[in-house]
């Protein structure tokens, strides 16, 4: 399965790249990063991916707006909201519009990868 | 406009405890907020996040290049660049402000964050005449937390 990950943040791309890449873990194929929403749509239509963790908070394009694009582009990709913005309503505006599962910064490597794990499985 | 209350503040104590918590398995130290005026504890590098709608001010985290350095290790992550140290305190700021949410409410927009190394100790554009000031210890290191929030509606 082709997972995209789109983070403003390095550390957390990164970070995110290495928890996935376990080769105990299911075989899911990283096809690249973005750091802000255009650059992930761009990278979204050239690869494809089934699979998305995407920030909200970023520059140029937030999570949302990206959220939407991405679904528009693509109804069955599964996206995961990887956020530290733990409010109700933003939730519910990520879950309205598209997203599939929401994860709260800060996360351990358990809760990431359980996470993903139940979007494949649905 | 009006102050925080402890209870305000008490949530950011809350956030910045539970991300050395959840990030390290070990738990930091997290002071007693107290108010200053100027002469912050400004460290090596400094993440700050501006909060607007029914709020005002920015939220600051700084901290010493080498904590930054030991938390990335602690995180298995092999680039320690400058560029990755801002990275750090920047996310860690926008954590704390992300998680604050859960109480303050959409309301309280927060922005992207600034990352700056070697900030001076006097803020400018200060929200507040007394900001807030958090100290977290972790390990033998020593990081702030400053809260120039108030709230305007």
């Amino acid at each position: 399965m082709k997972l995209m990950i789109v983070d403003d943040s390095n550390i957390i791309r990164s970070r995110i790249s290495r928890i996935m890449a376990d080769p105990k873990l299911p075989l899911i194929e990283i096809i690249g990063t973005a750091a802000n929403g255009t650059d992930a749509f761009a990278l979204f239509t050239q690869e494809r991916p089934e699979l998305v963790t995407m920030d909200l908070t970023m520059p140029e394009m937030d999570g949302v707006e990206c959220t939407t694009l991405l679904v528009e582009f693509n109804p069955d990709v599964k996206i995961l909201i990887v956020s530290a913005l733990s409010d109700k309503a933003t939730a519910i505006e990520a879950l309205k519009n598209g997203a599939s599962g929401f994860l709260y910064k800060p996360f351990t490597d358990e809760e990431l990868v359980n996470a993903l794990l139940e979007l494949i499985k649905e | 406009m009006s102050d925080l209350s402890e209870k305000d503040i008490e949530i950011f104590i809350e956030a910045i405890g539970g991300y050395f918590k959840q990030i390290t398995k070990e738990a930091a130290s997290v002071g007693v907020a107290y108010l200053a005026k100027n002469a912050f504890p400004m460290n090596d590098y400094t993440g700050m996040i501006k909060v607007s709608a029914d709020y005002e001010g920015t939220l600051y985290f700084s901290a010493p290049s080498a904590m930054l350095r030991h938390l990335l290790t602690v995180m298995k992550e092999p680039n320690q660049s400058d560029e990755n140290l801002l990275d750090a305190v920047g996310e860690i700021a926008n954590t704390i402000s992300g998680n604050a949410r859960k109480y303050f409410g959409e309301n309280m927009v927060i922005s992207i964050p600034e990352k700056i190394a070697h900030l001076p100790e006097n803020l400018d554009h200060q929200a507040r005449p007394y900001a807030y000031v958090i100290i977290i210890k972790w390990k033998h290191y020593s990081a702030s937390l400053i809260v120039d929030i108030s709230r305007i509606r």
